[in-house]
């Protein structure tokens, strides 16, 4: 890894944690229902600096900002955890396999997805253990996040094309 | 930044997924009852005893009777009301239909309740 790269990593992270305790702050209807703001950080990372920088900032991201926040090693650090270690992963997985298919939203939408249901698995072997709860409550979960991820998708489509244009 | 560019730069792909998604957690919210078990029952208490433990998918008409006379519960279409109260305030009457929770008649001390009972023997707290 070289030294730019670590200074991008390093910067991309402070993004990354300020947008998710910013986040964090906003009152939420359910617990865990979140915008998934710093979700763009990932995609950005991911498609401008490859997946191994995306997934070393999301795990970053999840880690500090968890201890910025006060949930380290609690449940809605699981949650965190998982749902942003499947998200960069399925991103990656998708990014790699067919780079042409998706563009920046689709990859959004895929990450949006897999966050939810990562985090309604968890949800269900570690907290609630009641696949009823669980079924019902996943489509709000999935459609809140395809309208997020959507939104997200937008934005991160912008940051790139004019991060690109700067450069 | 404009529209038109990013319109442009989504493929066929992210739209299909997109309307899939939208199109699946639809149907999820509109249908996703109608799958479930219910596990759903009625339970007619009378003075304190269980008198009664319906499915709430049977339509019928329930006459119990309490210390004061008959009270009447007509369960319909997953729901329940009563229709005869011999109380002289009858707010269990003017409760009317509901799907979920508990009817109490207090004068004739009956206590009707929807619910999935498997889990309400769990007490999370003693009073009095």
């Amino acid at each position: 890894m070289q030294l730019q790269d670590k200074y991008r990593i390093a910067l991309l992270s402070a993004y990354a944690v300020a947008l998710h305790a910013f986040e964090s702050l906003l009152p939420t209807p359910i617990p865990w229902l979140r915008l998934g703001l710093a979700n763009i950080i990932t995609l950005v990372t991911l498609l401008l600096y490859g997946f191994r920088a995306a997934m070393v900032v999301t795990l970053i991201r999840v880690i500090l900002a968890s201890l910025f926040i006060g949930t380290f090693l609690g449940p809605a650090f699981i949650l965190s955890l998982g749902g942003g270690v499947t998200s960069t992963l399925a991103m990656g997985l998708i990014l790699s396999v067919t780079p042409r298919l998706f563009s920046t939203i689709g990859l959004s939408l895929i990450g949006a997805l897999f966050h939810n249901i990562a985090q309604l698995v968890l949800a269900y072997i570690l907290f609630i253990q009641r696949i009823e709860a669980i079924l019902l409550i996943s489509p709000f979960i999935i459609l809140i996040g395809a309208l997020t991820g959507t939104v997200n998708g937008v934005i991160s489509d912008l940051l790139i094309k004019n991060l690109k244009k700067t450069n | 930044m404009n529209l038109k560019g990013l319109l442009s730069s989504t493929t066929i792909a992210d739209k299909f997924l997109l309307s899939i998604l939208i199109l699946l957690s639809f149907s999820g919210i509109l249908f996703i009852k109608e799958v479930l078990p219910k596990g759903c029952e009625v339970q007619i208490e009378v003075n304190g005893r269980l008198v009664y433990v319906l499915p709430i998918e049977d339509n019928r008409i329930v006459s119990v009777k309490g210390p004061e006379g008959r009270t009447v519960i007509e369960i319909k279409d997953h729901r329940l009301r009563v229709i005869e109260s011999p109380c002289h305030n009858k707010l269990c009457i003017k409760q009317g239909w509901i799907e979920n929770g508990a009817i109490v008649c207090l004068p004739n001390r009956v206590l009707i309740t929807i619910g999935n009972h498997e889990y309400s023997n769990i007490v999370d707290a003693i009073t009095g």
